[in-house]
């Protein structure tokens, strides 16, 4: 390959011995053969007198980039030499041949409208743990015992390249860059092609700005990848601050504590209790009722807190509900003897507390009568209301808290989590395609 | 991707605001609890009882 030193060839111009058509070297003097853009014949440019090597008589193909085109890529301007396309078992892209005097050879490459940026390896890569290692970075297998065939070529090469040539090779990928080993019979070439993004190509060259490849390139990197990696950072400093927020703000005391008595025929009650002194600005009160005689039956409660200086109020409505029984299953029981009422964005001030209640009795209508001898016995169904020694009590227990509470910091924290993981879908849709290519799909490169 | 990353940092940015506020004010959807009319209101009875279990 030719490097800084080289001297900028002249273009110089030669007859086509096929066609007769003027043929321009843009290498000379660097080149060796030539694919004639008319006729697509092959000629040997390495002697002073043209040879054809082999002759065509199909037109040239036309080409994305015609050659000649000049463009920069990373400030480096490269003019278009040589084209050809190659296949390897229907995969098939397209390479273009790059030539800068001063920095030599380069090829870009195209494949499902994507493009790379190739250039020869002039040292052979170190073995890594499972791939290979060129400049600290590491590739994992991506392609194994490919044969890459020519199928069409024009333009001028800086070796001998005709049709159906076919070399053997193998790939590495990481992300952003794809290691090929190239082989025949006489030589083994190694290059590395790092990934180009399109709108690059396309301000270099004039190519369509606008294509996806699709499925991604092996080596293209996933456009979500810095969104998801920069997503987790930001997403564990705002959990951060969630958890700092609630514990600072969060926090609780028992405001008032005490029992009120159930009447056994079930009549409506109600029961004041108070002073409940709230200190803080705002505040969320919880109120625990617990119902521990219980059984079969449940608790009507209707709480409303009053503020003691302007009768502003807040009401909720709870039950707390305990069932049980045995039906072909065994024995069941269902609902909670305890009912908590949550009050929330309550201003400081003095409360009371009103509690509304009544206790029900619940009568299994599939229960059998307890006299199998004399159904009309008429004896008196279970009623938890009666069934102690003393009367059934509700242990209420006032509480207030601090914090907006656990329901809205976990709905914050999913709120927070939703674009990451729509990120991470798309990361795991994209890689899931690109990995589907390879020879190595159940072993993964993602670095 | 700069700007997505960027548009996720104010999102992000915008619910610890918002989570910040709702626990100035103890704000929450999940409260049972309404504001009633002024005055001493009553509960009521709203509840009606039986188990759901087969």
């Amino acid at each position: 390959m030719a490097e800084a030193a080289a001297p900028q060839p002249a273009a110089k111009a030669v007859s086509c011995p096929n066609c007769g058509g003027t043929v321009t070297l843009r290498a000379a003097g660097y080149s060796v053969t030539v694919a004639c853009e008319y006729c697509a014949s092959i000629l040997d440019v390495s002697q002073p007198e043209v040879q054809l090597v082999t002759r065509y008589n199909e037109r040239a193909t036309r080409l994305a980039i015609p050659l000649g085109t000049r463009g920069t890529l990373d400030g480096t301007e490269w003019e278009v030499v040589g084209w050809m396309a190659r296949d390897d078992s229907g995969y098939a892209w397209q390479e273009f041949l790059l030539f800068n005097p001063y920095h030599g050879y380069r090829w870009l490459i195209e494949q499902r409208g994507g493009w790379s940026l190739g250039e020869q390896l002039t040292r052979t890569p170190e073995g890594a743990w499972g791939g290979l290692k060129v400049d600290g970075e590491r590739y994992t297998p991506f392609f194994a015992d490919g044969t890459a065939r020519v199928t069409d070529v024009v333009g001028e090469f800086y070796w001998r390249v005709k049709r159906g040539d076919s070399v053997r090779t193998d790939d590495w990928v990481r992300p952003g860059a794809m290691l090929s080993r190239e082989a025949d019979d006489h030589e083994v070439s190694w290059s590395r092609s790092r990934y180009l993004s399109t709108p690059a190509v396309a301000g270099a060259f004039g190519v369509p700005a606008h294509t996806k490849a699709w499925p991604p390139l092996p080596h293209q990197p996933s456009p979500a990848l810095p969104f998801v990696k920069a997503g987790i950072v930001i997403a564990l400093l705002a959990v951060a601050a969630l958890i700092l927020g609630a514990v600072v703000m969060g926090g609780g005391r028992t405001l008032w504590q005490g029992s009120v008595t159930i009447a056994s025929d079930g009549r409506d009650q109600q029961a004041i209790v108070g002073p409940i002194e709230l200190t803080r600005p705002w505040q969320r009160v919880r109120v625990v009722a617990d119902v521990p005689a219980l059984s079969n039956g449940w608790v009507d409660l209707g709480y409303t807190l009053v503020d003691r200086k302007n009768q502003a109020s807040f009401t909720a409505s709870k039950a707390a509900e305990r069932y049980s029984g045995r039906d072909s299953d065994g024995d069941w029981t269902e609902g909670d003897r305890s009912a908590t009422a949550d009050f929330a964005t309550l201003p400081a001030g003095t409360y009371d507390l009103v509690v509304d209640y009544k206790g029900n009795n619940w009568i299994d209508p599939s229960r059998p009568p307890s006299n199998f001898w004399d159904l009309n016995a008429n004896e008196p169904a279970p009623d938890w209301r009666r069934s102690g020694a003393f009367a059934p009590q509700i242990d209420l227990r006032v509480v207030s808290r601090g914090g907006a509470g656990g329901g809205v910091f976990f709905l914050m924290l999913v709120l927070l989590l939703i674009p990451l993981g729509i990120g991470l879908l798309i990361h795991a849709h994209f890689e899931s395609a690109r990995r589907a290519e390879s020879d190595f799909a159940a072993q993964g490169d993602d670095d | 991707m700069r700007t997505p990353i960027f548009l996720y940092g104010l999102w992000c940015l915008g619910i610890v605001g918002l989570f910040m506020v709702a626990s100035n004010y103890a704000w929450s959807p999940f409260a049972d609890g309404r504001a009633g009319p002024r005055g001493t209101g009553g509960g009521g009875v709203i509840f009606v009882g039986g188990p759901n279990h087969k």
